[in-house]
């Protein structure tokens, strides 16, 4: 069955034109000439790219008629950090790589190459004006939801941490860590004493 | 005694000879009426279904393509867009009628000095191999009489690393659209051919004609046949049009 979905027949479209405009991405297109990188989005879908001819050819890995050289498996959020170049190390160590690596990596760089400017593309079919006003209220409600899930996160943990008290605080559960390891000390030096007794007990009789 | 060639014409079987010159009939029939009854018919999503196929030719600069059955040349106004003053886009219909209604928008549209039209048959284009880096064939194919010689056609006058796009009438795959779309097929559009274009007899040789029109899969094995290669496609609009594509290597 070789359907492909029209939403990845545009993003192909999309990364096909970059790739032609930027020497770097057709150069790295150009080496990877009939190698095929299979991406598993776990639990979510899994896609196939082949170069060919120069171009980057997407489709369902369940079309593709043979094993990838590379396959590389992830959640969403690990994924996309590391197709965006992010330096956030979170979910980084949860994507695996099988196969050859080179080929891996040589697909992340011309993805990482051809990535698309949204608020361009957009501008094709809405004209300049409305694709950045569309661009900038992205952007400010992206920002917006990346703030609001911080202030959340704080003050839940400010909720449970001090007004409940369901969970101990950073500060008194470093206390408590560090009374743990004042602990164990101590004891290991009780049981070294006792073995020391130990042995002058056994050298006295 | 050797056995008389049949091709079908809508749901008649008709001498393979004698295809051509109905189809030829049909077009030249509806060739003054064709864009609006095109918008009438699809309300008007036409022009995504080509403007999609448009994003997907690939086409940059320079370059040179070929609309095959291109009738009233809106793939090739696309194509001739991206070429540019450089490029050089061929549009061919096998029909005169339409070819000068085609030829006749583009000049309008201010898209000439890099545009050639001409008559061509599709089973046997009149070019020499290795010549376009992308071809299309806009709701032409199912009209052809011998459908895999004109895959063949195509693909040797596609470049190495060329394209063709392939945007035709399928079948519906969204459950329960069939009989929606079956009911609109064989009453609204003869009825509306027979008002807009006084000719209801070709509006349902074209609802017949879709339906004797390859499936998306049997399409798809036809480019794999003719030597295409990455040959898949995408359905539209729940499957009524989809989308072919193939690569020559």
């Amino acid at each position: 069955m070789a359907e492909t979905p029209v939403w990845l027949a545009a993003a192909e479209a999309v990364l096909n034109r970059n790739i032609a405009s930027q020497a770097r991405a057709r150069r790295l297109a150009g080496r990877l000439e009939g190698k095929s990188l299979s991406v598993d989005v776990t639990g979510v879908l899994a896609l196939r790219a082949t170069c060919l001819g120069g171009r980057l050819l997407l489709c369902r890995e369940e079309a593709a008629a043979e094993p990838a050289d590379a396959v590389i498996s992830g959640p969403p959020a690990a994924l996309l950090t590391l197709s965006t170049g992010g330096n956030r190390p979170a979910g980084a160590g949860s994507v695996q790589v099988r196969g050859d690596a080179e080929v891996a990596a040589q697909y992340r760089d011309l993805l990482r190459a051809a990535r698309p400017d949204w608020e361009e593309e957009l501008s094709r079919w809405l004209g300049d004006v409305p694709a950045r006003r569309l661009g900038v209220f992205a952007r400010r409600a992206f920002s917006w939801g990346r703030s609001a899930r911080r202030s959340f996160g704080e003050n839940i943990a400010e909720y449970l941490q001090e007004e409940s008290r369901t969970l101990v605080n950073r500060v008194e559960l470093d206390e408590f860590l560090r009374g743990v390891d004042h602990l164990r000390e101590t004891g290991d030096r009780v049981a070294a004493r006792l073995k020391r007794l130990e042995r002058r007990l056994q050298d006295a009789g | 005694m050797t056995e008389k060639r049949t091709a079908d014409f809508g749901y008649e079987t008709v001498d393979w000879a004698e295809k051509a010159a109905r189809v030829r009939s049909v077009f030249a029939s509806v060739a003054g009426k064709y864009d609006v009854m095109n918008d009438l018919m699809s309300f008007g999503v036409h022009r995504l279904w080509k403007q999609f196929t448009l994003s997907l030719t690939g086409l940059r600069p320079g370059q040179r393509a070929l609309d095959v059955a291109g009738g009233t040349g809106d793939l090739a106004a696309g194509m001739l867009r991206q070429v540019g003053k450089q490029g050089r886009v061929v549009l061919s219909d096998i029909n005169p009628a339409m070819l000068a209604r085609g030829r006749d928008r583009l000049i309008d549209a201010g898209l000439v000095g890099n545009v050639e039209c001409l008559v061509a048959d599709a089973e046997c284009l009149p070019f020499e191999d290795n010549s376009f880096d992308c071809v299309t064939i806009g709701f032409g194919l199912r009209n052809v009489t011998d459908k895999e010689a004109a895959l063949r056609s195509m693909h040797r006058v596609l470049k190495p690393g060329g394209q063709l796009l392939v945007l035709e009438f399928s079948k519906p795959t969204l459950p329960g659209l069939a009989p929606i779309y079956d009911a609109y097929s064989f009453k609204v559009l003869p009825w509306l051919g027979g008002i807009v274009a006084q000719d209801a007899a070709s509006y349902r040789y074209l609802a017949e004609s879709i339906r004797m029109h390859p499936d998306q899969e049997t399409l798809l094995a036809m480019l794999t046949q003719a030597g295409f290669a990455q040959a898949r496609y995408h359905n539209l609009s729940g499957g009524i049009v989809a989308l072919h594509r193939g690569y020559k290597l």
